[in-house]
């Protein structure tokens, strides 16, 4: 079939039309030979982009059976998807469409009214070039599965299971340990937050055992990950029994949260088993089970030491909870024992605003000691420190309590392996955006929640929790199809050799090898047409759909024409 | 009311749009309120965003284009929530679309229309660093880019003298004095309140110098100092001059104290302007004057230690109360108490505040016509907040971002997405014949 | 390396550049240089790629080939990009690039990799004037229309 294309160029009043002669445009590209045997319609139109422009459109798309449509106009970025709807509505393919950009990019940037009119025939002619190496491009939906895998069953993923769960959604958490609740499980009685109360978190596991939509593996690991958005396969092995299971699902959400820093000798911590140095996990476990805080002696201490931010300076980060950790820890002692006289030396007060300025307050009140230092090391419970106006000091305790930072688990990189996903520069799984972004990973479908993605405090894991499971039930609906990028990369089959060479490029890991037929494919379901992989093949295997090198070839052409 | 599959949203910044969108893909219909003429928030103020220093606009701008082409979100720029009555699953909400006079639909954003026009006010947008017409967008950039007339200020609409200039120069026939308001009213299921947040009056602080000495700055001011579709195109100019400072001082904390809790961000922004100041004016000296490091999270602290030796002088002090700014000669003049308490003096040319991030002003009046409670800092309140929910005092209403305290970009976006899940489910519960 | 061609009688060439820009910042940076009526020479012309680093070797050489004299690329700030890394790919291929311009005898400096954020409309008028100017310094490409294909 001949192709016709139609180039319809937008007056938008004086903003093109002033500028430039609309008419000996239009007259020019008519009479222009240079596409070989193709038919041209040029025409223009007061403001395309009006309802009645549209309309007009459309019917020109469907009385001229139209094969192909440039519109010479604003910016894609304003129209774009305008007239790709407009062609929605007609027999044309919206791919088989070009918006052409003779307003931001020429009439409005070129004073001279000769240029202009040169350089708008220029980007038009561009754009017929291209359109006509344009192919028809069709969405192709998939069929998802709602249901939800969690990894790790502390609050986060308890969170995140409970907000997805119903009646058409089902949620398996899978949890290496013999019990639900994680770190928070184990803090009961204590709480700088009210969320902790107790018998909160027993509750929360109760309802989680209750609900009949949720599956708890406990004692188990996921040992096997295939798949993408909307469906994975899953294998966990169950680690007494080690029988394995199969599991389906659509997304997969990990909450394996984080571990405690070890002091080194190197840092300037030097202690012993037997000396009374606690982590913040030791005392306040202590703490929340109301066992007396002796010393290993048996005696009751009278001078206890609180150091912060153990661990901040080799980690490169602030873990955001250990200094009101360490304010409801020193409240709480003095509370139970009024004559214990404690110390803390901080670097910086953090407080971010959960409650903490009060329980800081509480601490001033109540006579607890605050020393600002700028580095601190331990030998045995006497305490080494440099004060802020650079004094250095000693002090010997009967007890010391380190604030320790919150690290990556350590089950980390092998997840990370498993899932593909980044780890950043902390070692931390890594978002798919910082900011706009965090709960999401660079793999569709599989996010990141609670002290996993970071240090933080149980109410901010399970908000993180919430946001996942936001982004799923907003983006895995039940019984409807998702519909990925259709403007995407493929691989043809014919020229690929195999190497491999793209496989490492795509941030999205949408390419994968298939080592029976010896080549790469793209899954398109993955893919969103960047265009990188395309320059990293060596064979020229690797086509982006719609930003092929003969549709830029040919625009190139006609821009140095 | 049977069910519609509708929601409010309160607020277009970086929460409302994210949530309107993941909303609208869910085939949910969006009404999406921002009482400015523009949507994108506070966001699109920074040049750059800490802690990846990435552009603001580049992050912002899809999102902003996707919600306005978005057919799932009818967005209602320039207009106000009157009032909002009913109860979970079913409330009626009669927004104001204040009158633009100039046709979204018409209007192609040309920018023709300025020129002509002879009153020239301040541009607030801009933190009153320019000027504007009375028909103005407030800036460089501006989606949706279709222009209003402050009513107050047009010479023809406050009735001062005949005037149709603009109107003349508009070929498109987009502007249309006679325009009023318009009264819509929609039923929504739930609603979304994630109308952002204010900065501390600077003013209330006399011994900063802030409003008296023109030379001290708030942060918004700087950020659009800075920012290089700003008033100065970028150029870091002191206030009425094209003198650029070579003494610098960013003072921490302003208004912490007074509001009574620590804000979260500021540390994180003031090393943010000094990486602006640094890129911008590498002779000058720059100073930050501080009682706490607070930095939380993964991506904080580095952001702080990679500015490297000796691009900050960092001034300790134990009492930020005690820091006065004075004006000396030609410059500004700081005392403040050091370390061991002694009085010390630093002569610089700027002092840029890093204010306390607190409720809105008009907050209160939101929060009283969508019946919610506010917290004991004049945040909204949620009622589980402890376990990361977003909901309100009054069920069927949420609340995410700055509204409720304060946070960076990503905590915000974080709430945002978990109000839109608790949306999606309150939806698919609620029971159409209940209500 | 520099091209062999007389650079006096240059005052009245007419370089053509053309410039690839990202759709997410750069493009959006030209828009902004319209919104603000900023002048871009008419010489200078747009070609739009979603991602800086959809450009490979195969197509700026082929851009030089069909007799372009100065190729411009343009994408987001480093550690911007839309898509993650890609502006980082593109940087690494550009580096290769150039040393393969040298032995073809082009002077790589017709080649630029500049990063310019959608706030950066006025930088981006000074970038594609200044680049433009400084071809037109160098003077037209100089593999002449025999070689071209
Ligand atoms: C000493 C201390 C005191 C604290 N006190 C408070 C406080 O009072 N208030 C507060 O708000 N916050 C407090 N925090 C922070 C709080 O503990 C965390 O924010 C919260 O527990 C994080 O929850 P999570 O679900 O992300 O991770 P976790 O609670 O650590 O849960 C992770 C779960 O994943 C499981 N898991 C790990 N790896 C795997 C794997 N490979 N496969 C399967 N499962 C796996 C683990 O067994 C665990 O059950 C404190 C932290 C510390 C260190
Ligand atoms: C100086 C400064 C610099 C910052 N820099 C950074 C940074 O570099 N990185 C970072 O992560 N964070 C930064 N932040 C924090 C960041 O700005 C916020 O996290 C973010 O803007 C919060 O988004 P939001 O949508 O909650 O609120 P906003 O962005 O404030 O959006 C709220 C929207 O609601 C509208 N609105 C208000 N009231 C009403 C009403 N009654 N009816 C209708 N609409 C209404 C507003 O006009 C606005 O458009 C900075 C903050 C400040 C003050
Ligand atoms: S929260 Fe406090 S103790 Fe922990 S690292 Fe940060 S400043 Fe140090
Ligand atoms: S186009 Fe981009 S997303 Fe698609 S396979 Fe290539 S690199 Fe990956
Ligand atoms: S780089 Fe090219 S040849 Fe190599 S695997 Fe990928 S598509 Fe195939
Ligand atoms: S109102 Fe008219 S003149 Fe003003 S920007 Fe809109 S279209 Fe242009
Ligand atoms: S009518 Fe009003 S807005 Fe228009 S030009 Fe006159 S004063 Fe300005
Ligand atoms: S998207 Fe702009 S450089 Fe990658």
């Amino acid at each position: 079939m001949k192709a016709k294309v139609g180039v319809y160029v937008c007056e938008c009043g004086p903003n093109i039309a002033g500028k430039t002669d609309l008419d000996e445009i239009i007259t020019y590209l008519s009479e222009f030979r240079g596409f070989g045997d193709v038919e041209l319609v040029v025409r223009k139109y007061g403001f395309l982009c009006s309802n009645q422009g549209k309309e007009y459109l459309e019917k020109e798309i469907r009385d001229l059976g139209l094969t192909h449509l440039v519109v010479g106009a604003c910016s894609p970025r304003d129209h774009d998807s305008t007239f790709k709807d407009v062609c929605g509505k007609t027999q044309l393919n919206p791919y088989l469409y070009k918006i052409i950009n003779i307003r931001e990019h020429c009439t409005w940037v070129i004073d001279d009214m000769d240029k202009a009119t040169e350089k708008a025939k220029s980007y038009l002619r561009a754009g017929i070039a291209r359109v006509l190496y344009q192919s028809e491009l069709f969405e192709s939906p998939i069929d998802v599965n709602p249901d939800v895998l969690v990894i790790g069953g502390g609050v986060a993923g308890m969170e995140a299971a409970l907000a997805l769960a119903g009646e058409n959604r089902s949620v398996t958490i899978v949890e290496k340990n013999d019990t639900l609740g994680g770190r928070a499980g184990k803090l009961r009685g204590f709480s700088f937050q009210e969320f902790n109360k107790p018998e909160q978190v027993e509750k929360l596991i109760e309802t989680i055992l209750g609900n009949p939509c949720i599956n708890v593996f406990l004692d188990s690991e996921v040992t096997s990950v295939i798949g993408f958005l909307g469906n994975f396969e899953i294998e966990h092995v169950s680690l007494e029994s080690k029988v394995i299971t199969e599991l389906f699902c659509g997304s997969i959400i990990t909450a394996t949260g984080a571990d405690l820093y070890e002091t080194t000798e190197e840092s300037g911590f030097k202690y012993s088993e037997s000396d009374d140095v606690y982590n913040s996990m030791e005392i306040t476990e202590m703490l929340s089970s109301g066992d007396e805080i002796t010393l290993r002696s048996g005696k009751e201490p009278e001078t206890i030491a609180i150091v912060h931010c153990v661990g901040r300076e080799e980690l490169g980060y602030c873990s955001g909870v250990c200094c009101t950790v360490m304010m409801k820890t020193a409240n709480m002692i003095k509370a139970r024992y009024p004559d214990i006289r404690i110390t803390q030396f901080y670097r910086d007060i953090c407080l971010p605003p959960s409650g903490g300025q009060e329980l800081y307050a509480a601490a001033r009140s109540s006579g607890v000691n605050f020393v600002k230092v700028q580095s601190t090391g331990l030998s045995g419970t006497t305490v080494k420190f440099k004060e802020k106006n650079g004094d250095e000091g000693e002090q010997f305790f009967d007890m010391v309590l380190l604030a320790s930072a919150l690290v990556p688990s350590k089950d980390t990189p092998a997840l990370s392996e498993l899932l593909g996903i980044p780890v950043d520069e902390t070692g931390f799984f890594q978002e798919a955006h910082r900011m706009t972004n965090p709960s999401a990973t660079t793999t569709d479908g599989v996010f990141i929640v609670g002290t996993s993605q970071g240090p933080r405090n149980i109410s901010d894991s399970m908000l993180f929790a919430r946001a996942s499971a936001g982004q799923i039930l907003t983006k895995l609906l039940v019984g409807e199809k998702l519909v990925p990028e259709v403007a995407v990369t493929e691989i043809l089959e014919a020229y690929c050799t195999g190497c491999g060479n793209c496989l490492d490029v795509c941030v999205y890991g949408a390419i994968y090898p298939d080592e029976a037929r010896g080549i790469s494919i793209v899954n398109e379901a993955i893919c969103r047409g960047c265009g990188n992989c395309y320059g990293s093949c060596p064979s020229g295997a690797l086509r982006t759909k719609h930003f092929t090198n003969i549709q830029l070839f040919r625009e190139v052409d006609e821009a140095l024409r | 009311m049977p069910k519609n599959g509708s929601v409010l949203i309160i607020g277009a910044g970086i929460v409302g749009m994210k949530a309107g969108l993941m909303l609208a893909g869910a085939s949910k219909k969006v009404h999406l309120v921002e009482k400015l003429p523009i949507i994108g928030g506070k966001v699109i103020k920074n040049e750059e965003s800490f802690p990846n220093m990435e552009c603001s606009t580049c992050m912002v701008a899809p999102v902003q284009q996707e919600v306005l082409q978005n057919p799932n979100i009818e967005t209602y720029t320039y207009s106000d929530v009157e009032s909002l009555s009913g109860s979970k699953g079913c409330y009626e909400v009669v927004i104001r679309r204040k009158a633009r006079y100039i046709s979204l639909v018409n209007c192609i954003g040309c920018g023709m229309c300025y020129d002509p026009c002879p009153v020239s006010i301040p541009n607030m947008w801009e933190e009153n660093l320019m000027d504007m017409k009375a028909v103005y967008v407030p800036t460089a950039g501006s989606l949706p880019n279709v222009p209003v007339i402050d009513s107050s200020k047009c010479l023809h609409l406050n009735g001062t003298q005949e005037c149709n200039l603009c109107v003349e120069s508009c070929v498109f026939d987009a502007i249309d004095l006679n325009d009023s308001d318009e009264v819509v009213t929609v039923e929504v299921e739930a609603v979304l309140i994630a109308s952002g947040s204010g900065l501390f009056d600077l003013s209330a602080l006399p011994n900063l110098g802030y409003g008296d000495l023109s030379a001290v700055y708030s942060p918004l001011e700087f950020e659009r100092l800075f920012a290089s579709n700003g008033p100065t195109q970028g150029e870091l100019t002191l206030r009425g001059s094209d003198i650029s400072p070579e003494r610098i001082a960013i003072i921490h904390c302003a208004g912490r104290s007074e509001v009574g809790y620590c804000s979260t961000v500021c540390c994180m922004y003031s090393f943010k302007f000094v990486r602006f100041l640094l890129h911008k004016l590498p002779e000058a000296r720059i100073y930050d004057l501080y009682l706490d490091i607070c930095v939380p999270g993964k991506s904080y602290q580095n952001f702080f230690t990679t500015l490297g030796e000796g691009s900050t002088t960092m001034l300790f002090t134990p009492s930020l109360e005690d820091v006065c700014v004075t004006e000396s000669d030609s410059a500004l003049r700081i005392s403040y108490p050091d370390t061991s308490g002694e009085s010390r003096e630093l002569d610089v040319d700027m002092v840029i505040l890093t204010a306390a991030i607190v409720p809105d002003s008009d907050l209160p009046e939101l929060a009283r016509i969508a019946g919610v409670e506010l917290d004991k800092f004049g945040f909204i309140k949620r009622t589980d907040e402890g376990s990361g929910s977003t909901e309100t005092t009054k069920a069927g209403i949420f609340a995410a971002g700055t509204v409720t305290g304060p946070g960076d970009i990503q905590r915000s976006v974080i709430q945002g997405e978990s109000a839109a899940g608790q949306i999606m489910e309150l939806m698919s519960t609620i029971d159409g014949e209940k209500v | 390396m520099k091209d062999k061609k007389e650079k006096s009688s240059n005052s009245e060439f007419t370089p053509k550049v053309v410039g690839f820009l990202c759709n997410w910042c750069t493009y959006a940076a030209a828009d902004l240089a319209g919104g603000s009526r900023l002048e871009i020479p008419s010489s200078f012309s747009v070609v739009r790629v979603m991602c800086s680093s959809r450009i490979d070797h195969n197509l700026l050489l082929t851009t030089f080939f069909k007799g372009a004299d100065g190729i411009l690329v343009a994408g987001c700030h480093p550690g911007d990009c839309h898509y993650g890394e890609g502006n980082y790919y593109a940087r690494r291929r550009f580096a290769q690039l150039k040393k393969v311009m040298e032995t073809l005898d082009l002077d790589p400096e017709r080649l630029e990799l500049v990063w310019v954020s959608a706030a950066e409309g006025n930088r981006y008028a000074e970038v594609v004037s200044d680049f433009t100017e400084k071809i037109r310094k160098l003077g037209p490409n100089p593999m002449n229309s025999s070689t071209r294909f």
